[in-house]
């Protein structure tokens, strides 16, 4: 199966020790690294305001892992995790690498199109000058 | 009949008069309305990624998605923005993210 590349976001109580989110993301990054896939990015966003309440918490600890895997069952095995433990209150993950393929499409064809152009102005002059010579002859 | 016949021409043309001024200044007068129109027309809007040339509407950042929600959380109609339907999907995507992970609300701020 082709690497996918997966975004994994969540949601920590505010008031937990910076201690205990450490050790949840290295316990994720270790089953990610020992299930054959690769760690992309980690980042610690911080305490942010919640759009909405979860779990009577109005604020919230985000943490966001950039992953590939091969394996579906990572990912399964990621979320039961987060959802068995206690100071998660909340999860997201998304598949993004179908999405980043038809960004890199998009990009693709914008490049030969620009490349194009320059090609394309030129013809209507070449033929508009041969229509000057046959009204001339 | 006669009678009734010569009465009739000048009746149709006495009212036809009036119309077919009205017409001609219909013209004019039909200026108006049009420039109404352009008016409507006037603010043509173009999709605000598609002259960014955005592939991507990342769900993660919420500044590039608020001016797209309303108040209440609903998600504005391309009628409002502008935006383009390819883009529009996206968008819609991006939004629907980031509400699930509590980074835009569903419903308004509480």
């Amino acid at each position: 199966m082709e690497e996918r590349l997966y975004d994994l976001i969540f949601i920590c109580r505010p008031d937990t020790p910076e201690e205990e989110i450490n050790k949840i993301t290295a316990t994720l990054e270790h089953e990610v690294t020992e299930r054959g896939g690769k760690m992309e990015k980690t980042e610690k966003w911080g305490t942010r305001k919640l759009a909405y309440r979860v779990a009577k918490q109005r604020e919230g600890f985000y943490v966001y892992l950039s992953l590939r895997s091969t394996q579906g069952e990572l990912i399964k095995e990621l979320e039961r995790r987060l959802k068995v433990s206690d100071p998660v209150i909340k999860y997201l993950t998304v598949r993004l690498d179908e999405e980043i393929k038809r960004q890199q499409k998009l990009v693709k064809r914008r490049e030969r199109r620009s490349a194009r152009r320059p090609r394309k102005s030129a013809p209507p002059a070449a033929a508009s000058g041969g229509q000057t010579t046959a009204a001339a002859s | 009949m006669a009678e009734e016949a010569t009465q009739h021409p000048p009746a149709p043309q006495a009212p036809s008069g009036p119309p077919r001024r009205d017409r001609r200044d219909g013209p004019p007068g039909g200026g108006p309305p049009r420039r109404g129109k352009r008016q409507f027309f006037r603010k043509k809007k173009v999709c605000r990624f598609c002259t960014d040339k955005v592939d991507f509407i990342d769900y993660k950042k919420v500044e590039m998605l608020q001016p797209f929600v309303q108040e209440r959380g609903k998600i504005l109609p391309r009628r409002m923005t502008g935006t383009c339907s390819k883009h529009q999907r996206w968008l819609g995507v991006a939004i629907k993210r980031a509400r699930n992970i509590a980074l835009l609300s569903f419903s308004g701020n509480r």
